[in-house]
């Protein structure tokens, strides 16, 4: 059974990358969300095996989503996705909750290697 | 069977050991209760014991015993750590270094059934009285013997054990911070985090250097330790406890999860660094081979010709690159001695020093390490007698009793920098000053010393305002002596000082000492070369933005204003007729910038340095020479000079 995705990002153009990077890999992208408060209740609703985030959305950040997310559940698995010189940001992320990142300008070989580290 | 082979392999072990031992040391001095850093110090020693018992090294065995006991009372929890054992610990330490170098220098072997030494038997008295003493406390001791707290959580039958783990992130490694935090809260799901060498907060900030270590208390083998921390990812090289596995970065998350190939342990052997040295001079010598060839294969224009000389040439390149990689080695290897002779200097002062040493892990080439350690220790001996102040002197000045010294490497583009810097007093400039008046080397109505010049006076052979000497420093040599070695390497010293502030000395190395890349460049007749690391651009001498300011030429380069030397005044050639045309070469050493006429640039080539004697007066403006690719010579251009 292919695992499945939750995108949270606040352009469509990474969130059509990002899942057609997935999607090609066999995952099943089931939803997206373009800012934070979107990226928490759709996960409620969905319960994704995994979720992309990005860090700046707007109306609530994406650390904030990885907030409520781990705190509504536990064991959720979520990929940050940053830009270059987010390193704070990221470790905040990672202090919340995250369990991995990638830096973009995505390389699809590089997404798919985070996505299996989170899931493996 | 004939020991004294091993005895180098002996020698160079020990040391790594106490090494270790020396670090634990200091650990333990400033934490007296922690119990890591006795367990380090009792594995090193019973290591030695080990291997010099098999060597049949009797005083080393028997020191090593005593120290052994102790040391296992103190585990136990049977002997406080109070300063004086400590101090005896430290007195053993060194014993056990001066019984190691003796053993093998005299070759005393199995056979050999000589005395030990007075002062070993001494300290042999020593210990067994301590720990003699310690026995007295055991029946009361016993209930609080620090066994590790349970955790419920893991199996309680298996043995916890600390565990040194030891990480290198892979090279190009995207936000390095974030990934080394995600190392140690996995570590963390595997067993407790003792302590993150440097502290998590450094590594979060991306302060550190190519690694790090974890001291992790778990009770997982040492494959699972190793696979959990590749599958992390954008990992290199997995250590645990001293046992290496390299990774490889790709396929490694592929397999992760499978199987447990994931650790591969690296085979290694130890190669005499002579066997190396030869190598690489080997090596040098094609470089300027190859630079040949290609000079002579672009003359006669056959493709196929072109074709295997471009083969040849890119192989020796490889070759080059990797016989380099394998004589890098971490500035650790040297360094690690540092804070006990900080400690050692600062005690016989009584003085109170932080002593930090970041960027242990970046590796130096070993020739260039080895050369490396006399002026750092010089550096780091002049903050601690003349720099950092005395408690007393420091609260008065209201400043905390203890001083910070911090030693740093770091790399900037193809340069490593060293950095030596405390927080002490400062130069004291008037004196440095009036002192140089005196001695005639500045004029008499001289008001203030930049920078600058107070590097250069206090650099100058025999200057020195030492109020008494010391055995640490204070000689009239010092500075000078860094100077002159650094210069040699074809490096630079630059130099900050605030009063009452600090001061912080900067050491500018090129990464290797053999091989540089360069860029040549004529001047009327003859070709120099300017080593690249040095070198920021170059541009064409354009005589409509030459203009004088205070008696010197100054180009304007964009917003910039730029010094010009005229490099054929500089070599007293006569100046070149009007109107011909001139290239500028950006000079940057640091902070500053120079621009360095030429009459023409010629190419670039990897250069091999052959080092002449740096004392002659009149080749102050070169580090040494070199063969270019047609066999003519040419001099290397000491940039830090011009500047």
């Amino acid at each position: 059974m292919s695992h499945t995705v939750l995108v949270c990002d606040d352009a469509i153009f990474m969130r059509t990358m990002i899942s057609d990077i997935l999607s090609q890999s066999g995952f099943e992208v089931i939803g997206e969300a373009e800012t934070g408060v979107q990226a928490i209740e759709k996960y409620k609703q969905l319960r994704p095996d995994l979720v992309t985030m990005d860090i700046v959305m707007p109306d609530m950040g994406g650390i904030d989503a990885v907030r409520e997310i781990t705190k509504f559940d536990g064991n959720a698995r979520i990929l940050m996705c940053s830009a270059m010189g987010q390193q704070a940001l990221v470790v905040e992320a990672i202090q919340a909750g995250a369990k991995d990142f990638v830096v973009k300008p995505f390389q699809p070989s590089r997404v798919l290697e985070a996505v299996q580290r989170v899931l493996g | 069977m004939d020991l004294s082979r091993y005895a180098e392999l002996f020698l160079t072990e020990s040391r790594e050991h106490l090494s270790a031992m020396n670090h634990a040391l200091l650990a333990l001095e400033s934490s007296p209760e922690a119990s890591e850093p006795v367990g380090a110090i009792f594995r090193a020693v019973h290591t030695v014991k080990g291997m010099s018992a098999t060597m049949g090294y009797r005083a080393v065995t028997e020191l090593a015993h005593e120290l052994e006991s102790v040391l296992d009372r103190v585990r136990r929890g049977e002997l406080a750590v109070t300063a004086d054992v400590t101090e005896l610990l430290f007195e053993a330490a060194d014993a056990l270094e001066q019984a190691i170098e003796g053993a093998v220098q005299t070759g005393a072997g199995a056979a050999d059934d000589t005395a030990v030494p007075d002062a070993i038997l001494d300290l042999i008295a020593r210990l067994k009285a301590r720990a003699a003493l310690a026995t007295g406390g055991i029946a009361a001791k016993q209930v609080a013997e620090p066994s590790p707290a349970p955790d419920p959580a893991r199996p309680s039958h298996a043995a916890t054990s600390n565990r040194l783990i030891r990480l290198r992130l892979a090279s190009g490694t995207a936000l390095r911070g974030a990934r080394a935090l995600l190392l140690v809260k996995r570590a963390a799901s595997l067993g407790t985090v003792l302590e993150v060498i440097p502290p998590v907060e450094a590594l979060q900030a991306e302060e550190f250097g190519a690694g790090f270590s974890i001291h992790l208390d778990c009770t997982a083998p040492r494959e699972e330790i190793v696979r959990a921390m590749f599958a992390v990812g954008d990992v290199d090289r997995v250590e645990v406890d001293g046992v290496e596995t390299v990774g490889q970065p790709h396929q490694q998350t592929a397999a992760d999860g499978q199987a447990g190939s994931a650790a591969r342990p690296t085979r290694q052997v130890r190669i005499d660094l002579q066997r190396l040295d030869a190598l690489m001079n080997m090596i040098g010598e094609l470089v300027i081979a190859r630079g040949r060839l290609l000079d002579l294969a672009a003359r006669h224009g056959d493709p196929a010709l072109d074709e295997a000389v471009a083969l040849a040439a890119r192989l020796i390149g490889e070759m080059q690159d990797e016989v380099m990689l394998s004589r890098m080695v971490p500035v650790g290897q040297v360094f690690d001695r540092f804070p006990r002779l900080v400690r050692d200097a600062a005690h016989g002062l009584g003085k109170q020093i932080v002593f930090t040493v970041e960027g242990n892990d970046i590796e130096l080439d070993r020739s260039m390490l080895d050369e490396i350690g006399d002026p750092v220790v010089h550096l780091l001996r002049n903050a601690v007698d003349h720099g950092i102040e005395t408690p007393e002197q420091r609260r008065a000045a209201g400043k905390p009793a203890s001083g910070s010294l911090v030693l740093s490497v770091s790399r900037e583009r193809s340069t490593v920098l060293v950095r030596v810097e405390d927080d002490g007093k400062g130069i004291d400039r008037e004196r440095v000053l009036a002192r140089a008046k005196e001695m005639s080397f500045v004029e008499k109505d001289k008001a203030a010393l930049s920078d600058e010049e107070l590097m250069r006076i206090i650099a100058r052979p025999g200057f020195s305002t030492a109020e008494r000497v010391t055995d640490l420093s204070g000689r009239g040599v010092g500075i000078d002596v860094v100077m002159n070695r650094v210069r040699a390497m074809g490096g630079a010293v630059e130099m900050r000082s605030v009063p009452g502030r600090g001061t912080a000395v900067t050491v500018r190395l090129p990464h290797t000492l053999a091989i540089v890349r360069a860029l040549l460049a004529r001047v009327r007749d003859e070709v120099y070369a300017v080593p690249l690391a040095h070198v920021n651009e170059t541009v064409e001498l354009d005589a409509r933005s030459v203009r004088r300011v205070q008696g010197r030429e100054v180009m304007l380069l964009r917003d910039d204003v730029l010094p010009l030397i005229r490099f054929d005044e500089l070599l007293r050639v006569g100046a070149n007729g009007a109107g011909a045309r001139h290239q500028v070469i950006v000079l940057e050493v640091g902070e500053r910038r120079a621009g360095l006429v030429v009459d023409e640039l010629t190419g670039q080539q990897d250069i091999v340095v052959k080092q002449f004697d740096p004392a002659r007066e009149s080749l102050a403006l070169f580090s040494g020479a070199t063969i270019l690719g047609d066999g003519a010579p040419a001099l290397i251009v000491d940039v830090g000079s011009l500047l």
